[in-house]
């Protein structure tokens, strides 16, 4: 049963954080290796203090007009339905498989190495596809367990790396580069796919205040503080030679003789990348203004399918796709460009009447 | 078929009804097509107007002692001296039956509702007036502890078969006159009739008017037992694997619900009443809970989380580690478990599989079986699966072991069963095919098809998803009742219910 | 209802398609719980114990000039179902130490099946030779190793610290070296990187 009744805006930020932090799951291979700690917590703070402007837009949007872009695109520019459609359906489709293909690269890699990643990617996406027909409310509610699930599993791994700090090899002091430091703020810059989720579905909500967003930006980034210290002060050297370093920080974990954390890390991998793409799901749905529709829900599953596919098998698409800065150009348009447009669009009472 | 009256002359001329016990018995012979139950008693008055009066009933249902006592005897030694039909049927109902139960009836198509139910219907011939007397005679099981519910604390009382002795139970516990019961018929052919029954000041109004669309929805021909009517109480497009509606055999549990807002369903002929909105965290509520002290309470709450979640997933990451990951044995067990399933010719998830499937044939025919062939299939089930099949390498005793703790885990929250079986079943193939990996996904699915799932608009995973702080004090632990009398809950007010408070 | 099922189907045949023709047997999978590496005339041999509940331990000798070497060939030649994930000791003789210990320790970190925390430890060659006899040897200097790194935590006793160790250049570090007078003793003894191949 799809629910059509507001819930809690802090609920829906709950969900967005916990996509937020996947990023750091699945994607650090990304970072400069030449930069110490001290060097990426600023990029961090930089990087995160962008993502916060990117999302101003789309937070003013929902205190002036208590709506939403598809929404006001749907009430006010009707003509321009179709475009704004179109590029946000192109948008989330890029963004699904930017997150898909390092996910079943690791996965690939470490479980299922004799079987297509095509097949894992398949089955997931027709999850996803399920949970996108319920809508962003029952998808939010789901964000609850995934929160505590990933409250557990940091527990574990970081509980379980503390033995295995070293500070006589490693230390606070900032190295790196210029180039470093813009690559890793490129990075940290990442998580802003979240304001143009936020951007498309905050109309479905009630409740909100401004610190909401500023706090899922802040637990954010202590969340990637807290992995990247470990990774530099537990797994040093060991992790710079690895791909996937948050896999072996879950890996190094351990409680004596209890062992097996990266089970949990990768179970959180696989509800996080389900929920991001379930949500992606969502918002071209809402844009495309068919609701919980099974037939374009599928479509556009058939579409993420078709172009991780082409990824996965002509690298130099995959190459072109997992460029950062392309992902942050696009990101920039959905979340904070179209949003400021409809700023001056939409207003209280032409959202009422929508 | 609707009783057809012949009108009288005087009907026509607009005065009321008189009825005619010659036509009302014809009619009831011909809906009855001369069953051999119907009872129709005719006799005379001491009346020297010389007038007749019947008495129709059911054989088998009526207490014919008490009707004689009560009904035909002061009749018969009653002159009604010069009365006329009109004023012998008033007299007989203001000051001559004995009787302490005896409804005036509004129409004749009522009678065979009433007759059926056990109860006498008198008329007079002539007169306008129906009168059904309850002299129910017919037999039923008396009120003894249910077996599904068991206590250790509690009350030994449990519904029965008969409709008012269950209203009877409920209202001796609640006595307010807030408490209402409103009657309704479901079933073409059986006209099952059924209570609503609620709190007036705490139920929600549009959720009872939704509750009774949906029963007059219904378009069932029988309805035998509650669980017929759980489908349409179901909202559209729900999960169903698991019950957006609950039922409990205990009036204690029922009355508790009711002062939550919910609204009781009790279904003549079945002992199990139905409550809705159902949400899942009352699955893991018992009555003893909340007499025992709060940290026992709170343990066993925990400890039945703790079982459901071994009987859905032992089964399964058991397969998903064997197959997949063996590396996340613990060395001792790793040793232990693959020496065991190295002596067994079939793959493990197959083997999971048999064992589940044979252990539900064995409990469904313990079930079915004659109380003195049980001990046969005891042994049966014991020695010649347990321990003749894993000494013969059939099966190995590790993953016997697994199954068996996770049936019995199944058992400490029973009305979850059903779905515990069937998730249990999907997670061994799912692990047996695709690993950790696939459990992980399916456990998501399953968790967004719970949270999509509402019970009459309450959503059914309310107190944990959405999540209500106050409402965790009853949830994992059970808080003093100190705490809890605090504040009074009421289902409409859950967060996220799609029916306002109408009060 | 159409619709539901074939949706059900569609994922049946991709669940039944997905992985169940490489699934790894538990009762089929050879786990390997330790490796060995010492010299045996000119060649060094590589060799991998299988988790047993045997007494006497289950090893199969791969002759090979690095540890990548030694896994593929035990994987194609000797031992089908080869598996390290669960690899907890890695015992090197202390007269081939010098010639395999940083590609070894190389080789393993780059590679995410192994386990980053599993020991590493140097020994003479009667410790070896108990370590061929009984099972229990085992136990008895993982537990040895533990009780070393309690007393001295400048050791490294495992392939992360040892990795992260070598990559600091020419800085000697610590490692547990077993050595069989006495029974059995672990020391801390000191590795010069210079010297490493």
């Amino acid at each position: 049963m799809r629910t059509e009744v507001r819930f809690s805006s802090k609920r829906f930020l709950l969900a967005l954080m916990l996509c937020a932090c996947s990023v750091i799951l699945l994607l650090d291979d990304d970072l400069d290796r030449q930069t110490s700690f001290t060097f990426n917590l600023i990029c961090l703070a930089v990087g995160l203090g962008i993502c916060f402007l990117l999302f101003l837009p789309s937070i003013l949007l929902k205190i002036r007009t208590d709506s939403d872009v598809p929404t006001l695109v749907r009430c006010c520019t009707p003509r321009l339905h179709l475009p704004v459609a179109i590029f946000y359906a192109m948008y989330f489709v890029y963004t699904a498989v930017f997150f898909l293909l390092p996910y079943t690269d690791m996965f690939h890699i470490k479980y299922f190495p004799d079987v297509t990643p095509c097949l894992i990617t398949t089955l997931m996406l027709l999850g996803c596809a399920y949970a996108a027909s319920k809508g962003v409310n029952v998808i939010s509610r789901f964000g609850i367990f995934l929160f505590l699930f990933a409250l557990l599993t940091n527990f574990l791994m970081f509980g379980g790396s503390i033995a295995e700090l070293d500070f006589r090899h490693y230390h606070f002091t900032p190295e790196g580069s210029a180039g470093g430091f813009l690559q890793n703020t490129l990075y940290f810059v990442t998580p802003a796919f979240i304001a143009a989720v936020y951007a498309c579905c905050s109309g479905t909500t009630r409740n909100f205040r401004f610190r909401q967003p500023l706090l899922a930006l802040v637990f954010t980034g202590a969340k990637y503080a807290a992995v990247l210290f470990f990774i530099w002060f537990a797994l040093g050297d060991y992790a710079m030679r690895q791909e996937y370093r948050t896999f072996v920080l879950s890996r190094v974990a351990h409680f004596g003789v209890f062992a097996g954390i990266e089970s949990f890390y990768l179970a959180l991998a696989t509800m996080s990348v389900f929920m991001i793409v379930s949500l992606f799901l969502c918002c071209m749905t809402r844009c495309a203004g068919s609701g919980g529709s099974w037939k374009s829900i599928l479509l556009f599953t058939a579409i993420i399918l078709a172009l991780y596919v082409t990824a996965t098998y002509l690298p130099a698409v995959k190459e072109v796709l997992m460029q950062p800065a392309l992902m942050l150009f696009f990101t920039f348009v959905a979340a904070a460009v179209v949003p400021f447009v409809y700023l001056f669009v939409g207003r209280k009472s032409n959202a009422k009447k929508a | 078929m609707p009783y057809i009256l012949k009108k009288t002359a005087d009907s026509i001329s607009g005065d009321s009804m008189k009825y005619s016990i010659k036509e009302i018995k014809n009619s009831l012979q011909a809906q009855f097509d001369g069953s051999a139950d119907l009872s129709v008693r005719e006799f005379a008055l001491k009346s020297r107007c010389g007038v007749r009066v019947a008495v129709f009933g059911m054989e088998g249902m009526v207490d014919k002692e008490q009707l004689s006592q009560s009904v035909l005897n002061p009749l018969l030694v009653f002159d009604f001296g010069n009365d006329d039909a009109a004023a012998v049927s008033e007299r007989i109902f203001q000051s001559v039956m004995a009787s302490s139960d005896v409804i005036a009836l509004t129409s004749p198509d009522a009678i065979i509702s009433y007759i059926t139910s056990g109860f006498a219907v008198l008329m007079v011939d002539g007169a306008d007036a129906l009168y059904a007397i309850g002299v129910q005679g017919y037999s039923f099981r008396g009120v003894s502890e249910p077996e599904s519910e068991v206590v250790q604390r509690g009350s030994r009382e449990g519904f029965t078969e008969p409709l008012r002795v269950n209203m009877s139970l409920i209202r001796r516990r609640m006595k307010n006159p807030d408490l209402k019961f409103e009657q309704m018929t479901v079933g073409s052919e059986s006209r099952t009739q059924l209570m609503l029954c609620y709190l007036q000041s705490r139920v929600s109004r549009q959720l009872l008017q939704e509750l009774k669309q949906r029963l007059r929805d219904c378009t069932l021909e029988t309805v035998l037992a509650a669980g017929y009517l759980s489908d349409y109480l179901e909202d559209e497009g729900s999960g169903r694997l698991f019950s957006g509606v609950g039922i409990s055999e205990r009036p204690d549990t029922v009355c508790g619900k009711l002062t939550e807002g919910r609204i009781a369903v009790i279904v003549d002929g079945t002992p199990a009443v139905l409550v809705v909105p159902h949400i899942f965290v009352e699955e893991f509520q018992g009555v003893d809970d909340y007499s025992n002290r709060p940290y026992y309470a709170a343990f066993i709450r925990l400890t039945k989380y703790f079982s459901c979640f071994i009987s859905v997933f032992l089964p399964g990451l058991y397969v998903a580690l064997a197959q997949f990951h063996p590396e996340y044995f613990p060395s001792w067990l790793l040793i232990n478990t693959s020496e065991s399933l190295a002596k067994t010719p079939f793959p493990v998830t197959l083997e999971v599989l048999a064992i589940t499937i044979v252990y539900e044939i064995m409990k469904e025919a313990g079930l079915r079986i004659p109380k003195s062939l049980g001990h046969a299939v005891s042994i049966v089930g014991a020695l010649v699966i347990g321990e003749s099949a894993v000494n013969a390498g059939i099966i190995s005793s590790s993953t016997l072991m697994m199954v068996a703790t996770a049936a019995i885990c199944g058992y400490v929250t029973s009305p979850l069963y059903p779905p515990i079986m069937m998730l249990r079943l999907l997670f061994i193939v799912v692990g047996g095919f695709t690993g950790l990996w696939g459990i992980v996904l399916a456990t998501a699915v399953v968790l967004i098809s719970m949270c999509a799932k509402t019970s009459l608009g309450v959503p059914y995973l309310s107190s944990l998803s959405p999540f209500s702080l106050r409402r965790m004090r009853d949830v994992f632990i059970r808080a003093g009742w100190r705490k809890l009398s605090r504040h009074t809950i009421r289902v409409q007010k859950f967060p996220e219910t799609e029916v306002p408070d109408a009060n | 209802m159409r619709r539901k099922l074939s949706i059900l189907f569609t994922v049946l045949l991709a669940v039944l398609c997905t992985g169940c023709d490489h699934a790894r047997q538990i009762e089929t999978a050879a786990i390997i719980e330790n490796v060995t590496v010492d010299r045996r005339g000119e060649e060094l041999v590589y060799t991998f114990y299988r988790l047993t509940s045997d007494e006497k331990p289950w090893g199969t000798e791969v002759p090979a000039a690095s540890f990548e070497e030694a896994c593929r060939l035990a994987n194609e030649r000797y031992i089908p179902h080869l598996s390290l994930a669960m690899l907890e000791l890695l015992m090197l003789s202390e007269d081939v130490y010098t010639e395999v210990m940083r590609g070894d320790v190389d080789y393993i970190s780059t590679q995410p099946s192994f386990s980053p925390i599993a020991y590493v430890t140097l020994c003479d060659e009667g410790a070896m030779k108990q370590f061929r006899q009984a099972n229990r040897v085992q136990r008895l200097m993982e537990e040895q190793i533990i009780l070393l790194k309690k007393n001295n935590p400048a050791v490294n006793i495992n392939y992360l610290s040892v990795c992260n160790s070598l990559a600091h250049g020419n800085e000697k570090f610590l490692v547990p070296f077993l050595s069989s007078e006495k029974e059995l003793k672990v020391n801390d003894f000191e590795i010069d990187p210079a010297k490493l191949k």
